[in-house]
């Protein structure tokens, strides 16, 4: 475990010195707070429209059965807030994106891998010390960003959403899913990392996760599909195993030699 | 000790480094010596298991270097990679101090201000690597190999990027080092640093084509001629060296030195002093052409490229 920790803090002096890596997740998390408000709240208060003259979003937000006691203005405001929170799961993913695709490659091309792995430090070690050097600062931009998110629901949604935000179904979202998604891909840009020979394409790799995510984003919103919490739950412990899967599969297929020798 | 018995290793169709067979016992010093491409690197990195031999087999201190054992043996060894490798953003003190913690060192800090002291790296331990010199950065890494005070070391030409007075600097440590029993195995170009620090060198080209004491080394080329300075003309005792006989051939003049070729040095050097003196020479110097390490090694690696040169215009044909 030491090994690990020295890494992620090899990692995050790194980072502290290279801001503008970060930049890229504080602008997502940005346009997730900016999107939701502007659209829940702003636009009703600007064109004078209450959210429920909308036909069609009150039968989809009423189609997913949420907020049955809320006006029709606050059912369809706590249906975009619940919407817009997908948008927190893609932050980690898309900003530490560019950190995890460059963890192996980019210590290859700097020169320093070989010294690194001169000493007693295992594939494993290595590997778990990328993943979580990259997870971690972008998670807590992206939950400092939630924080915000739920702040602003506190001060401007309408009377009820925020209690009704609050529900079990947030939180598996929040704490399950949202890290676990951004694990998945983080371990997949670093599996590519370490076979690819250009960071590039390790991220070209692992932004692909995107495509089920976005697909999910897009079906809730015609509400064809609803998760519920426990659905959710299920969801968060599949992307878990998915991602132990992957970190073994890192492993195996990390090849130091090859890495040392045919890489340039 | 690290002994490597039988080491290939093969990329494709193409063999690196073949079948050798070296040790660097304890309180030793080897150098490696080869042209570019001679798989000095290629061995280096099999001795640190940081890649396998296609056969053969490396084993520190009776332990054979495996996949398995290749983890916990790493801390035993020091290695100084052939780029520097620092991490750039972080200071020297950061790099060294990630190393430490990589190495589970109990004393880290104490250890890094040893380190920084010794390298007399303590004013720049605050800059950041990217802001120093090579030979610095070069210093940096030799200090990052030595942190844990491995019992052995490989070092990928230390010499690189420094200066005379760091390069002494640098030698004195080596040789502490192995007063304290370190093994200590140097690759390099330069031939004058092999033959200061090292108390054998190794010539590789593919192959090991020799490991010796440099003097035993230079001694293989030796010519057998000698050369004897005398007070007044020198030509006058050429009849002397002529009238010793058959062993004491083609004496001549060079200069104002009397040169002559002798079958075996050790036994016929004396008759000559002795007869050069009878004969009312006021000797000045008697001493042998011995060559130089570079000679040596020029000769030892050239007779390889010949050879390969041959077999690859026979291969053409």
């Amino acid at each position: 475990m030491r090994r690990i920790r020295t890494l992620i803090t090899k990692e995050f002096l790194d980072l502290a010195r290279n801001r503008t890596a970060l930049l890229p997740v504080v602008i997502v998390t940005v346009l997730s707070l900016v999107l939701p408000f502007g659209i829940a709240v702003g636009v009703p208060a600007m064109t004078g429209h209450g959210l429920g003259e909308d036909a069609d979003l009150l039968r989809v937000s009423v189609a997913v059965g949420s907020g049955e006691a809320l006006s029709s203005d606050a059912r369809i405001q706590l249906f975009l807030f619940q919407q817009f929170l997908m948008l927190f799961l893609l932050t980690p993913i898309t900003g530490a994106m560019a950190l995890a695709a460059h963890a192996i490659v980019g210590e290859k091309q700097a020169r320093t891998l070989e010294p690194l792995l001169a000493t007693p430090i295992t594939t494993l070690e290595l590997l778990a010390a990328k993943v979580f050097g990259a997870l971690i600062p972008t998670l807590a931009i992206s939950l400092a960003g939630l924080a915000l998110y739920f702040a602003g629901i506190l001060a401007f949604a309408l009377p009820g959403v925020a209690a009704a935000m609050a529900s079990a179904r947030t939180l598996m979202l929040v704490v399950l899913v949202a890290p676990a998604a951004a694990l998945v891909s983080l371990q997949s840009a670093i599996l590519i990392s370490s076979r690819a020979n250009d960071p590039r394409t390790a991220q070209q790799f692992g932004v692909l996760i995107i495509i089920p995510l976005a697909g999910v984003l897009v079906a809730q919103f015609t509400g064809s599909l609803w998760l519920s919490a426990a659905a959710l739950g299920l969801l968060g412990l599949g992307l878990l195993g998915v991602w132990l899967l992957l970190t073994l599969l890192s492993v195996a297929v990390f090849d130091r030699e090859a890495i040392l020798t045919r890489w340039r | 000790m690290i002994a490597a018995t039988r080491l290939t290793r093969r990329f494709g169709s193409r063999t690196v480094v073949n079948d050798i067979t070296f040790a660097v016992s304890r309180s030793e010093i080897v150098a490696l010596l080869g042209p570019n491409g001679a798989g000095k690197t290629t061995t280096l990195r099999m001795l640190a298991g940081l890649i396998a031999p296609t056969s053969g087999s490396v084993a520190i201190d009776g332990v054979q270097l495996t996949k398995a054992a290749g983890t916990s043996l790493r801390r035993r060894i020091g290695f100084l990679t052939e780029a520097p490798g620092l991490w750039d953003r972080l200071t020297v003190r950061e790099n060294l101090r990630i190393y430490a913690g990589l190495y589970d060192l109990a004393h880290a800090e104490q250890t890094i201000d040893r380190a920084l002291e010794m390298f007399e790296l303590t004013d720049c331990r605050s800059a950041r690597a990217a802001e120093l010199s090579k030979g610095m950065r070069q210093k940096v890494a030799l200090a990052r190999a030595l942190l844990h005070d491995p019992a052995i070391l490989l070092l990928d030409e230390p010499s690189s990027g420094l200066d005379p007075e760091v390069m002494r600097m640098v030698r004195r440590l080596l040789e502490e080092r192995r007063a304290a029993g370190c093994s200590i195995l140097v690759s390099t170009h330069n031939l004058d640093e092999a033959e200061r620090l090292a108390d054998r060198v190794a010539v590789l080209h593919e192959r090991l084509l020799a490991i010796d004491r440099p003097s035993a080394l230079r001694q293989r080329l030796t010519t057998g001629r000698l050369i004897v300075r005398v007070s007044g003309d020198p030509s006058s005792y050429i009849e002397t060296v002529r009238a010793l006989g058959p062993g004491f051939t083609d004496p001549a003049i060079e200069g104002a030195a009397l040169i002559l070729r002798v079958a075996d040095l050790d036994r016929q050097a004396p008759a000559l002093v002795a007869a050069l003196v009878a004969g009312g020479a006021r000797i000045l110097e008697v001493r042998a052409e011995i060559p130089a390490l570079e000679d040596v090694y020029l000769h030892l690696v050239g007779e390889t490229s010949e050879v390969r040169s041959l077999k690859s215009d026979v291969q053409v044909r």
